[in-house]
C-alpha cells in the first residue's frame, strides 16, 4: 500500500516537474508578485474612501492634545476614536483592542502634554514629553507612515503656537534692542530654530513621537514591504495548488488512467492519498522556497519559533490541498475547473487579505474574510515573521486552518468520483 | 492464489446491469476457455464496454454471477484484479512521461520491483517493439505506438487474462496489422484475451470465437466460420412492388438455391445455399413472370453480414 502511494506520489512530481507552466504557476508567480508588488508599492499610501480609524486616548490636562485631536479628525482620511463602546478611552482598553486585531494603530497623549508645551522657556532642565503610538507591527509601513506623518506636522503647528509668543517675549528680555548687531543676528538665528520646531535651541524637540506595539507582541524587525507582502502572497500562491490539483485529476479521468487504475489492486483510498500527497508537498517545497528565498535575497525575518512556522505551513498546506480536492469533485469538465479556481482563489485572497491588508476593509468585509482559509494562514504568518509570536499563540489559528482543510477534504472525499 | 478451473478463465452467468431504466446488459451468458481470444463484436452502444467494465471489476453488476479464474466477481475482486489486465478504450497513459517511465509506474502498482520490474518492462517494450523510444515521452509518438504502449501498460504484470476494449480505434492499417501480431503473439504464449470491437473483420481473423451483441444482448455466440455458416452461402435482398409479393414468394422458396425466404412491406430476404446462382435463379424467375425488380442486394457471407441478418441493423450504424 505504502509502495503504491509512493509509486503515485514520485509519477505526479516528475508530471509536474516536466511541466514549466505549472512550475511557473507555483513558484514563480507568488515570487514575482512579491518583488514587483514590493517594489511597486513600497512608498504607496492611498487614503481609501473610507477613513482610517484611530484610536486616541487623551490623558492631557491640559487642551493642546484635544487641538490635535479635533484637528486630526477633521482630515477626511482619519476618523478618531476616543470612546469605545460609550466608554472613554484608556491606553490598557486601546492596547487590548490592537491585540484583538480590531484597530492597527493608537496614539497616547501624555497627562503632561499641554504642561510640557506651557512651560517657561528659560526652564532649566528643559520638560520633554512624549506621544504614544501603539502599532500593531503587522500593518503594513505605507499604511502606517503618512499616519506619524501628518500627525508630527500638527505637533510641531501646536508647539508653535503656544510657545513661540513665550519664546519670543523671552528671547527680547534675554536680547534688548540696543545690543549690539551680532547679537541681534543671533536673536535671529535662535528664532529660526524655533520656527523649525527645535524651540529655544534644543536639538531634541520637546515633543517626541514614541513608536511601540502592545504588551506581549514583539517587534522581530520594523517591518518593510517585504515583511507584509511575503506572507500574503506566499499564501496567495499556495492555494494556486488547487488549479493543479483539479487539473490533473481530470485529465487522470479523461485519459482514462484512473479506469486503468481502478482495475489495479489498490483500494480507492490508496488512490486518493497518492494523488493529494505529491500536491502537499509541493505545496510544503513552495513555502519553503518563497520564504527562503525572501529570508536569503531581502532579509525577511522567518520569526522565532520555527515548530511554529512549521506548524502553520503544514496547516495552510493541507487547508489549500483540501480545497484542491473539493474544487475536482466539484468540476466536470477543464473550462469549469479553470473558472471556478480563478473565482474562488481571487476572491479568497482578496477577502483573506492577501492583496490589501484587512484592516482597512469595511467591519462587514473583514468578518466575510475569516470564512477564507487565507485571512487566518496570512494571520498566522503575521503573528510569526512580524509580531514575534510563537506556536502557543499561533495554535488557534493552525486549528482554524486545520478545520478548513478537515472540512474541504471530507467534502471533496464524499463528491469525489473516480470516473 | 489462482483457484482450479481449467476449463474457464471467465464465466458469465444471466448478468444483468442497468443505469437508472436502461438496461445495459440484459441476461447475458457465456464463458471463455483457457488460452482463447473470445471477442465481443457488435455497434455502439450495444453493451459491451459495459460488459467488459464489469469484468475488469469496475462496475458491480445488477444480477447474475461472473466467476474470474474461478473467483467470484463480486466478493472476491480483490483476488481477480492481480489476475486481470485492462487496455482500455482510452489511451490511459500520462503523456509527459517516457514509455519507460509509465511502464514502471503501473509496475509499481502491481507491487513490481527493482530488477523484477526493469527485467518485465524491457520485456513488453520488445513485445510492443518500443524499446527504442523507451526513453521518449509518449506524447511524441504516433496513434499506432500509443495504442501499442497501451497494451504494454495492460501487460506489465503478466497478467493472465487480458480485456483488451476496441484496441485499435482510430489506428491506421499499418500499425493494426502490427497489432494484430502482438495479439497473435500473446495468443500462442497462452494468454487468454477477451476482446470487444465493432470491426467485424478484427474479430473474424483474431478471435477464437465470438459473441455477436447488440441492445444488452448476445445474438449469437459461435466460432467466426459458425457465425458466418447461419447465413449459408449468403443473403439477398430484393425489391419489388407490394402486389407481386405473395406469388413471388411461393416461387422463390422453390428455387434450388434457395435455403429460406421472408418478405416484409415489398422487401424479400432471401437466404441462400450459395449467393451467385441464387441470383441468376431470382432475375430469370422475375423476367418469366415480368416483374420489376425495384432494388436488389446481395450480402456476402462474412460477420458483418450475419450481424445485419440478425439485427436488421449495420454494425457501423
Amino acid at each position: 500500500m505504502l509502495n503504491q502511494i509512493i509509486a503515485f506520489t514520485w509519477k505526479d512530481l516528475k508530471i509536474f516537474f516536466k511541466d514549466p507552466g505549472a512550475v511557473a504557476l507555483i513558484f514563480l508567480q507568488p515570487f514575482m508578485f512579491i518583488v514587483v508588488m514590493s517594489y511597486a508599492l513600497g512608498g504607496l499610501f492611498e487614503p481609501g474612501k473610507d477613513p482610517i480609524r484611530i484610536l486616541v486616548v487623551n490623558q492631557d490636562m491640559g487642551t493642546q492634545a484635544a487641538t490635535i485631536i479635533r484637528q486630526l479628525d477633521e482630515m477626511e482620511a482619519f476618523q478618531v476614536e476616543t470612546a469605545w463602546e460609550g466608554q472613554p478611552l484608556t491606553r490598557e482598553m486601546a492596547e487590548k483592542l490592537i491585540l484583538q486585531g480590531k484597530r492597527n494603530l493608537a496614539l497616547v497623549f501624555p497627562p503632561d502634554f499641554s504642561e510640557v508645551l506651557a512651560q517657561d522657556p528659560g526652564a532649566t532642565p528643559r520638560r520633554r514629553t512624549r506621544i504614544w503610538v501603539i502599532v500593531d507591527p503587522a500593518t503594513s509601513s505605507p499604511f502606517v507612515e503618512p499616519i506619524l506623518g501628518t500627525l508630527q506636522g500638527l505637533i510641531e503647528r501646536s508647539t508653535y503656537t503656544a510657545m513661540m509668543p513665550k519664546g519670543l517675549d523671552y528671547l527680547f528680555t534675554q536680547l534688548a534692542p540696543q545690543v549690539p548687531p551680532e547679537q541681534r543676528e543671533a536673536f535671529k538665528a535662535r528664532a529660526q530654530e524655533a520656527m523649525s520646531g527645535g524651540l529655544l535651541g534644543g536639538e531634541e524637540p520637546v515633543v517626541a513621537l514614541e513608536r511601540t506595539a502592545p504588551p506581549g507582541m514583539r517587534v522581530e524587525k520594523l517591518p518593510n514591504t517585504f515583511q507584509q507582502n511575503v506572507p500574503g502572497y506566499t499564501i496567495y500562491g499556495v492555494f494556486w495548488i488547487v488549479s493543479l490539483l483539479a487539473g490533473s485529476v481530470l485529465q487522470e479521468k479523461r485519459e482514462g488512467t484512473f479506469r486503468r487504475l481502478l482495475a489495479a489492486p489498490m483500494s480507492r483510498a490508496v488512490m486518493l492519498t497518492g494523488k493529494l500527497l505529491p500536491y502537499y508537498l509541493i505545496n510544503l517545497i513552495q513555502i519553503a522556497i518563497m520564504l527562503g528565498a525572501s529570508s536569503w535575497l531581502f532579509g525577511l525575518s522567518l520569526g522565532r519559533s520555527p515548530l511554529a512556522l512549521l506548524a502553520v505551513s503544514l496547516a495552510a498546506a493541507a487547508a489549500a490541498t483540501g480545497l484542491g480536492v473539493l474544487v475536482a469533485a466539484i468540476v466536470r469538465t477543464e473550462a469549469q475547473a479553470g473558472g471556478l479556481t480563478v473565482l474562488l482563489l481571487l476572491t479568497m485572497s482578496a477577502l483573506g487579505g492577501c492583496f490589501v491588508p484587512r484592516f482597512v476593509m469595511p467591519d462587514w468585509l473583514q468578518t466575510l474574510g475569516l470564512l477564507t482559509p487565507h485571512a487566518w494562514a496570512l494571520d498566522a504568518y503575521q503573528d510569526l515573521l512580524v509580531r514575534g509570536y510563537g506556536l502557543q499563540e499561533v495554535w488557534p489559528k493552525v486549528g482554524a486552518l486545520t478545520a478548513f482543510a478537515a472540512a474541504f477534504f471530507g467534502l471533496g472525499v464524499w463528491r469525489f468520483r473516480f470516473d | 492464489m489462482e483457484k482450479r478451473t481449467p476449463n474457464f478463465v471467465i464465466k458469465v452467468d444471466g448478468l444483468v446491469k442497468r443505469y437508472g431504466d436502461r438496461v445495459a446488459l440484459n441476461g447475458v451468458s457465456f464463458s471463455v476457455r483457457e488460452g482463447e481470444i473470445f471477442g465481443l463484436l457488435g455497434p455502439n452502444g450495444a453493451g459491451k464496454t459495459t460488459l467488459i467494465s464489469i469484468l475488469a471489476t469496475l462496475l458491480p453488476p445488477d444480477e447474475g454471477q461472473v466467476l474470474i479464474c474461478g473467483y467470484d466477481l463480486r466478493r472476491e475482486a480483490d483476488r481477480i484484479r492481480p489476475l486481470i489486465g485492462f487496455v482500455p478504450q482510452e489511451l490511459a497513459l500520462y503523456p509527459t512521461l517516457s514509455a519507460w517511465d509509465n511502464l514502471a509506474f503501473f509496475g509499481r502498482i502491481y507491487g513490481l520491483r527493482g530488477t523484477a520490474l526493469q527485467e518485465r518492462i524491457t520485456t513488453v517494450l520488445d513485445l510492443v517493439g518500443l524499446r527504442d523510444r523507451a526513453g521518449d515521452a509518449v506524447r511524441t509518438f504516433s496513434g499506432g505506438m500509443k495504442r501499442r504502449l497501451n497494451i504494454a501498460a495492460g501487460l506489465i504484470h503478466g497478467p493472465r487474462l487480458l480485456l483488451l476494449d476496441e484496441p485499435t480505434v482510430g489506428v491506421d492499417p499499418q500499425s493494426r496489422n502490427f497489432i494484430f501480431e502482438h495479439i497473435e503473439r500473446l495468443r500462442a504464449e497462452g494468454m487468454t484475451i477477451l476482446y470487444t470491437t465493432h470491426y467485424m473483420e478484427e474479430a473474424e481473423q483474431l478471435c477464437d470465437r465470438v459473441a455477436i451483441m447488440d441492445e444488452g444482448r448476445i445474438l449469437a455466440l459461435d466460432t467466426p466460420k459458425g457465425l458466418i455458416g447461419l447465413l449459408g452461402g449468403g443473403v439477398i435482398h430484393m425489391e419489388v412492388a407490394a402486389e407481386h409479393m405473395e406469388d413471388l414468394l411461393s416461387a422463390v422458396r422453390a428455387l434450388p438455391h434457395v435455403r429460406a425466404a421472408s418478405s416484409r412491406d415489398r422487401q424479400l430476404k432471401i437466404e441462400t445455399r450459395a449467393a451467385r446462382p441464387a441470383l441468376l435463379e431470382l432475375i430469370e424467375l422475375c423476367n418469366a413472370r415480368d416483374i420489376p425488380i425495384l432494388s436488389l442486394e446481395v450480402l456476402e457471407p462474412n460477420l458483418e453480414s450475419v450481424f445485419l441478418h440478425l439485427t436488421g441493423k449495420r454494425l457501423r450504424d
